[in-house]
């Protein structure tokens, strides 16, 4: 699963930590997230998707 | 927690670490360097120093607001104890072929207690790197 974090983030101005805060989980989860070494359970990725204002789809890209 | 605090908790896990070395210097005398208690006792200071770098990190994050552990963090350790349990049952199967090595029975179970923690510590770091493989 391939994810859009990294991008929308710079889009966003917003870094590690503070998306870290934003979602409640520690900034190693967010930098495992961002390398597409975690995949994240369906609560964190609808509240990573809330913090920058899109679906899921459009924030994780599912490969089939 | 303030870099005062921390080298005062870091100065005093020195101390109590040097007091359990002197401690047992005393009471095993020149006996102390030899033999497998070297080893036991460099088990006491990494897993010491281990445990103290995950205080200290855990703390920084905690001063950062942020969660010390999340799913992601759970299922690391999940997965890490599935394998050091798999591991450590090989490794007391080696330590009670090699039971005549250790000098008492004491030293045996005591040594493999630590050496299990140490192979928690790098099942966790290996788990880390191939978390889906």
């Amino acid at each position: 699963m391939n994810n859009r974090i990294k991008e929308l983030r710079a889009r966003d101005n917003i870094t590690q930590l503070d998306l870290a805060k934003l979602v409640d989980v520690r900034r190693e989860t967010i930098v495992f997230l961002e390398k597409g070494k975690y995949n994240p359970s369906l609560k964190l990725a609808y509240d990573i998707a809330q913090v920058f204002k899109h679906s899921i789809e459009e924030v994780f890209v599912f490969d089939k | 927690m303030k870099n005062q605090n921390r080298k005062t908790l870091l100065y005093t896990s020195v101390l109590i670490m040097g007091l359990i070395w002197g401690f047992i210097a005393i009471e095993k005398g020149t006996d102390l360097l030899n033999g497998i208690d070297i080893y036991i006792f460099a088990l006491i200071v990494i897993l010491g120093g281990i445990a103290l770098y995950n205080a200290f990190k855990k703390d920084k994050e905690e001063k950062q607001g942020l969660k010390t552990e999340d799913e992601m963090s759970n299922l690391i350790k999940y997965k890490s104890g599935y394998h050091a349990f798999l591991v450590s049952m090989y490794m007391w199967l080696f330590i009670f072929i090699f039971k005549d090595k250790f000098p008492d029975t004491e030293t045996m179970l005591g040594g493999g207690i630590l050496l299990s923690g140490l192979i928690f510590y790098i099942t966790k770091q290996v788990v880390k790197r191939k978390l889906y493989e």
